[in-house]
């Protein structure tokens, strides 16, 4: 009996869920799947919200680098890169016979043109800067393109990978926001405004296997009861992001559905001000990480569903480096460091709490209650979310705040003094230069190991945890992505089961 | 009456007219730059301004209301930023559901509390009048949202009657679509109905003891004739004001109930066009919302004048 368990775990390990036991996917049907948010427009060149690239990544649009459920970069529309010797040329293969949704033909002169639409002077594209380190653009032949940087840039293939990097067609691009036209597996058909995407299968998609679904529709319900009755109801089949927290425990139960308990790439984090009083004190900030306990934050606001973690990066993410250990749980010290820094009283201080997240006013109510008990008294303020773009973000009008940045490989606002936390640091920023400069795995993983270290003894902000997306869905779902190392909800090998 | 007539049309306009400088300034200073929340908090400088420029955020505060004034006047100028249409079109989808959703929750209201504040009125004090004053009171008590849940999870979850939310539209499914309103339109209509029974029971009680009624029972009417035809409808004013006030609200949105059951309504559109600082569509929305009731209550003045002709006197 024994043995026969080890054989199981064994297999569930070595096959990723749904191809474990061998079972083949079945063709055919559609989907139902639901998000919170609406996103604002279909252009994921034009805008950074989540909630687009939830829609639209890998499904409509593909870029020619693309990250698996593993958090691999495998290729996309791309077959093959290398990467010259000195780091700062790559030479991508394109892939042959890829065509729009509208018929027109992908190579590398769109590829091309893509990435200078991307990087000009009259740019919308949110992060020119992932591009603008290309110093010559080439293209030899139909099928080659060949990028070369200005400098070794250890990000660049990993920002090929974002939403900001897909690829649109040259006729047509100007509508991307309501009517997009990508080369991804399911090709759009419309946008009920307030309702649903929907989108049916592209039968020209580039591997012909692909997708197995017919139809899929993307429906925006924000309340989490409301998704969970939808669930049950039978309205839809999927809730791809986000489960309420509270609910999965009683998801899990029910045999007719099942819950992943997967990473994210996003961080929650405390952010703290670093140059306003008395946390400008790297004695204080310190205080406050030791009286902070991470795994009952998790348990209290996550209900168990995520990962403490010591510092900006997510265990998901390649070169992770676990830092839990740095600030064990320990109000005594805490005190007593408050003490050195010259609080032996503690302080009064505000945290503002964005309103539209759930997660970070439970999580502002916690640490409230545990910084109180080494004597630091918060007052907590909710604030609305333009306001707290305006006030916090830009004006950095704030003590404390709670809030998850989503973005992976995102250290790199530490080297950024402007930025909203406000540190400070040459040491940070050679080693985050040296992290983007090294030119191989080694030197990669010792300086975005060094850079996560750096950050969290300077405890510039409260690392908390990652939270788990939570996809929940009916049982004859299959090929559904467990983790979300990126932002996406991939729906090209999901398969339903009959 | 054409007096009458052009004398609210006129206020209509004027306070219109206001409405749309307080909307406008009042965005106009709103934190929040929406180039900024759209771009996320990660923008560069340059993308930020190049989107501003698209925007036309970037100009003074008196060419952007003209030009948004313009653009109102003539038609389908102003665009939503994130929905990427016209911000009428907008309005007009939107209104396909909340329009029908708050005509459906008065229906069921009216049904409801007409017979019943009557009921209640003829038998004053004895236990059918005490059990309609209990849940009248029961329904007071009850957040909408709250009895909208419980809907769901009777009506969809356990008996598998009713889909749990959302709306498959007019043009694909008249009969899904309308199915969809029902639970919805029926919680609200039921916190609404209490307020209408108990107004039309006071209502009511009040008109009976009028010296008109005596004089109508005394020369033989029957009763149904005398509360049907002499009592009800002076005792209808006061109801029809609350009604009035009641589907003003409705139509400016039943922002919950509508989160509740994922319709895609106007007063989610708003709430989240708010959220994301789309203001284009804020703008427009609360100026028709302000219209909305404005109109609405135009209609029950009329409806005023055609219940008791003694005020068209006046």
């Amino acid at each position: 009996m024994r043995k026969w368990l080890w054989t199981l775990m064994v297999l569930a390990l070595v096959f990723p869920a749904g191809a474990a036991f061998g079972e083949t996917p079945q063709k055919g049907g559609s989907i139902v799947v639901c998000q919170p948010a609406e996103p604002p427009g279909l252009d994921p060149t034009a805008n950074t919200a989540a909630a687009i690239d939830r829609v639209v990544y890998a499904n409509l649009f593909e870029g020619l680098v693309k990250v698996n459920s593993n958090g691999d970069l495998v290729p996309g529309l791309a077959t093959q890169w290398t990467v010259s010797p000195d780091g700062k040329t790559y030479t991508f293969k394109i892939r042959e016979g890829v065509k729009f949704h509208n018929g027109e033909p992908f190579n590398a002169q769109v590829a091309k043109w893509n990435l200078e639409r991307a990087i000009a002077e009259t740019t919308v594209n949110p992060h020119p800067e992932y591009f603008r380190g290309i110093a010559k653009m080439e293209t030899p032949d139909d099928y080659t393109l060949v990028l070369t940087l200005k400098e070794v840039d250890a990000l660049f293939l990993i920002h090929m990978a974002e939403g900001d990097a897909v690829m649109l067609p040259m006729k047509g691009y100007e509508d991307a926001k309501s009517n997009p036209i990508g080369t991804g597996p399911f090709k759009f058909t419309s946008w009920v405004r307030g309702d649903r995407v929907d989108m049916e299968r592209f039968d020209g998609y580039w591997n012909p296997k692909l997708p197995y679904l017919d139809k899929l529709t993307i429906k925006f319900i924000g309340d989490a009861s409301a998704q969970i009755a939808a669930l049950k109801a039978g309205d839809i089949d999927v809730i791809g992001y986000i489960l309420a927290p509270e609910m999965a425990k009683e998801m899990e139960k029910d045999p007719r559905f099942k819950v992943y308990a997967g990473s994210t790439t996003a961080e929650v984090i405390m952010s703290t001000n670093n140059k306003a009083k008395p946390f400008d004190n790297k004695m204080v900030r310190q205080a406050m990480a030791y009286a902070i306990d991470r795994k009952a934050v998790v348990d209290l606001v996550m209900f168990g569903y995520g990962t403490p973690i010591g510092s900006h990066w997510s265990p998901s993410t390649p070169y992770y480096v676990d830092l839990t250990g740095k600030f064990p749980y320990d109000p005594k010290k805490a005190k007593e460091l408050l003490a050195q820094a010259g609080y032996p009283d503690g302080f009064e201080a505000t945290i503002k709490l964005p309103a539209i997240y759930s997660y970070s006013k439970r999580a502002g109510e916690v640490i409230a209650d545990m910084l109180s008990q080494v004597g630091i008294k918060l007052k907590i303020e909710i604030v609305e979310w333009g306001q707290w773009i305006e006030r916090i973000f830009k004006k950095k009008e704030y003590e404390l705040t709670m809030i998850g940045h989503s973005e992976a490989w995102d250290i790199g606002i530490y080297a950024n003094p402007e930025y909203y936390f406000q540190y400070d640091s040459q040491e940070f920023r050679d080693a985050y230069a040296n992290a983007l400069k090294a030119p191989n795995e080694e030197e990669k993983a010792k300086w975005f190991g060094r850079c996560q270290e750096i950050i969290a003894e300077d405890a510039v902000n409260g690392f908390l945890f990652s939270a788990s997306g939570l996809p929940t869905m009916k049982a004859n779902v299959m090929g559904w992505w467990e983790n979300y190392p990126t932002i996406a909800l991939d729906c090209t090998e999901v398969w339903l089961k009959k | 009456m054409t007096r009458y007539f052009a004398k609210k049309l006129f206020i209509l306009l004027v306070l219109l007219f206001l409405v749309s400088i307080a909307v406008f300034s009042v965005l106009f200073i709103l934190p929040g730059d929406p180039a900024q929340i759209i771009l996320g908090i990660n923008a560069t400088p340059q993308t930020l301004a190049n989107l501003r420029a698209e925007l036309g955020l970037d100009r003074p505060f008196l060419e952007q209301y003209l030009d948004w004034i313009q653009k109102l006047l003539t038609g389908r100028g102003n665009r939503s930023i994130n929905y990427d249409m016209p911000v009428y079109d907008l309005i007009v989808s939107r209104l396909a559901v909340t329009g029908p959703l708050a005509l459906l929750a008065m229906v069921f209201a009216v049904i409801i509390s007409l017979p019943l504040g009557i009921y209640a009125a003829k038998n004053q004090n004895r236990p059918a009048d005490v059990l309609v004053m209990f849940f009248t009171q029961l329904g007071l008590a009850t957040p909408e949202f709250w009895l909208g849940i419980l809907l769901i999870l009777l009506m969809s979850v356990k008996l598998g009657l009713f889909s749990a939310g959302g709306f498959p539209g007019w043009t694909s499914d008249v009969w899904g679509s309308l199915k969809a309103l029902l639970l919805p339109a029926f919680a609200l209509g039921v916190i609404r109905a209490s307020i209408l029974t108990r107004l039309t029971r006071s209502s009511m009680l009040e008109v009976l003891r009028e010296d008109y009624v005596r004089t109508a029972r005394a020369k033989g009417l029957r009763e149904r004739t005398v509360i049907y035809v002499h009592a009800l409808r002076n005792a209808l004013i006061p109801v029809l004001t609350i009604m009035g006030l009641q589907l003003g609200q409705l139509l400016a949105g039943a922002i919950i109930i509508e989160n509740v059951y994922y319709l895609p309504g106007l007063g989610r559109l708003v709430f989240q066009a708010i959220g994301q600082r789309d203001l284009p569509v804020v703008r427009d929305i609360v100026l028709f919302m302000a219209a909305a009731v404005v109109l609405v209550n135009f209609i029950v003045d009329l409806a005023y004048a055609s219940l008791d002709p003694r005020i068209r006197l006046e």
